[in-house]
């Protein structure tokens, strides 16, 4: 089995380095956020940080707690990642077991209103009206409700709910249960890889997602993410103006501190679903 | 009598269709309403515009240079993109997969995953921050001065770059899946002619991913006018914006930029690309279904 050859061990060095440079480029960013984020004021400014931290301190995160806002969008971001999320399942949930039953009349018309969707879509600016003129702006509505559907995931979850065998809910429904009660005992409990799956596609494009925000939302409901678009764009204004300016240089600390505090939820979280979406993404690759 | 009946039986699932359904009907097929505004002029407070203006818009944008230019950008950094980001994935997955350890192999996908689920603007803020001028870790280390993103030249790259940091490992589960479906039977048969490692990935690994890959590239053709909006939009500078400038971010600034706020206007210019790029992903999925019998729709 195992092929001993020169050129295969040569093969496998090349291999195995060429991996350990690409988990290098994968893990730099994050590290030299961590060593910018944890470097001295004076370090950073006289320009002696490279890849590792020079004069090791935690002052940056502890800044946090005064930068503009940030708790506040904080807050905001786990607000409208937790009620969106669990809206977007509810709505998904309800749209697609009926769209699983094959013998359902209106079934084939309803897919392939959704399938044109995927296609075809008004564009930002009708988006933008709609959602305005139904008295959204300034509400966190406008960031809860619109984008609680999501077509590809719709597809996946269908097709999930397709493959729970007929048998089980036949059995509930000599039992005497309705279909309501077959959907909240029998095949939400079995479509769980599914969920997992689509609720952490959904939860990361609630905490990721600014430019909702920014469209819809006013200063106070702004999520964490718009304090890094804000910090990006400030850059490269200032950078405009006066070549990235002394005191720029001066925030690279909390800036950093910043950046890593608004993604440690995903990268704590991230290794315990991993499983999951692996799972789900073959789940998808299933025709609709 | 029989349908009837039928009805009687399945109301509850109706009953269930009915709010997801009205949901997905405003905000899916509203806008699509909504772009009717295209050719009517915008008043404040009317979604659908106030009288009609024909193809008034989208002669004005059609005669606009930027918009070429825009349009010029959306390809160029489309075709680069797929050139580089499309045989990307390919690669690492047929490396990931000569990779015997095991353990090493799983820790390498699992640090290549994540970056998908990172936000466009934390990786744009960092990569910012490394590409700074003078202190930067990327100026530092080659010694010079260069403001990497407020040049339009280095624009694509930026762009493509970040594509490639973000999505190649993600998209390589695709590629694996194709790989774990190829029969091992196969490889032993190579083996057994005398084929090496790097002669098994060529003439059995490749061929039995060819299906899966070509379906991927008619559908990344498909997709040419659909580049990475947010990340566009947090790269553009008005120093970089003879690359940056892209027909979404050609279409947000005739919106929302301040003086402008032309929202027909701009609603014609997004239907204009909606239209293509809807023409472009339907052929390249009815080309997929002729060429492989498989598509994803």
């Amino acid at each position: 089995m195992v092929d001993k050859s020169m050129g295969s061990r040569i093969f496998n060095i090349f291999l195995y380095l060429f991996m350990a440079v690409i988990i290098v480029i994968f893990v730099f960013p994050f590290f030299y956020m961590f060593s910018l984020s944890t470097s001295g004021m004076k370090a950073i400014m006289n320009n002696r940080v490279t890849f590792f931290p020079v004069d090791f301190n935690i002052d940056a995160y502890l800044r946090i707690f005064e930068y503009p806002g940030f708790f506040q969008a904080y807050r905001n971001t786990i607000i409208y990642t937790t009620l969106g999320t669990f809206f977007s399942l509810i709505m998904m949930m309800l749209f697609a077991y009926p769209l699983s039953k094959s013998f359902l009349k209106g079934r084939g018309v309803i897919l392939k209103l959704v399938i044109f969707s995927m296609f075809f879509s008004g564009g930002l600016i009708p988006n933008y009206l709609l959602i305005r003129n139904i008295g959204f702006a300034n509400k966190i509505w406008a960031i809860l409700i619109p984008f609680a559907i999501n077509q590809f995931n719709l597809i996946i979850m269908v097709n999930f709910m397709r493959s729970i065998p007929e048998d089980i809910e036949e059995a509930a429904m000599i039992d005497g249960l309705g279909y309501f009660r077959i959907l909240g005992w029998i095949v939400v409990p079995l479509s769980k890889p599914a969920i997992a799956t689509i609720g952490l596609y959904t939860a990361v494009f609630f905490w990721n997602d600014w430019f909702n925000a920014m469209l819809y939302l006013n200063t106070e409901q702004r999520p964490v993410m718009m304090i890094l678009r804000n910090i990006v764009v400030n850059a490269a204004n200032a950078g405009e103006a006066q070549g990235y300016g002394e005191r720029g240089i001066a925030e690279m600390a909390s800036k950093s501190a910043v950046i890593l505090v608004s993604v440690i939820p995903i990268i704590v979280l991230y290794p315990f679903l991993q499983r999951f979406f692996v799972k789900g993404l073959t789940v998808g690759s299933i025709k609709g | 009598m029989k349908k009837r009946s039928a009805f009687r039986r399945y109301w509850p699932l109706y009953v269930m269709l009915v709010i997801p359904l009205v949901h997905f009907l405003l905000f899916k097929y509203g806008p699509m309403f909504g772009a009717i505004l295209a050719f009517r002029n915008y008043k404040p407070g009317m979604t659908f515009g106030a009288e009609w203006r024909g193809f008034r818009y989208f002669e004005i944008f059609l005669k606009d240079a930027q918009y070429w230019r825009a349009f010029r950008n959306t390809i160029v950094l489309s075709l680069l993109n797929l050139v580089i980001n499309f045989p990307g994935p390919i690669i690492f997955a047929i490396l990931l997969n000569e990779l015997r350890f095991k353990r090493f192999k799983k820790l390498v996908q699992t640090i290549s995953y994540m970056p998908r689920f990172m936000a466009t603007v934390v990786v744009i803020s960092i990569m910012a921050t490394m590409l700074m001028p003078h202190s930067g870790v990327v100026n530092k280390l080659m010694g010079t001065n260069i403001d990497y993103i407020g040049n339009p030249g280095y624009f694509k790259w930026i762009y493509v770059f970040t594509d490639m940091w973000q999505y190649t490992g993600f998209t390589a589960i695709i590629y694996l899946a194709a790989i774990t479906g190829i029969n091992t039977d196969l490889y032993e048969a190579a083996k057994i002619d005398g084929a090496n490692r790097f002669k098994q990935m060529l003439h059995v690994t490749v061929p039995g991913i060819l299906p899966t890959m070509m379906v991927m590239l008619i559908l990344n053709i498909g997709q040419l006018l659909r580049l990475g909006f947010e990340k566009v939009l947090l790269l553009y500078r008005p120093s970089n914006s003879s690359a940056s400038d892209i027909l979404d971010t050609f279409t947000y600034r005739l919106a929302f930029e301040a003086g402008s706020t032309n929202y027909s206007l701009a609603a014609a210019a997004g239907l204009f690309t909606a239209v293509i790029s809807t023409v472009l992903v339907i052929s390249a999925n009815a080309v997929s279904r002729k060429a492989t019998g498989e598509s994803i729709y």
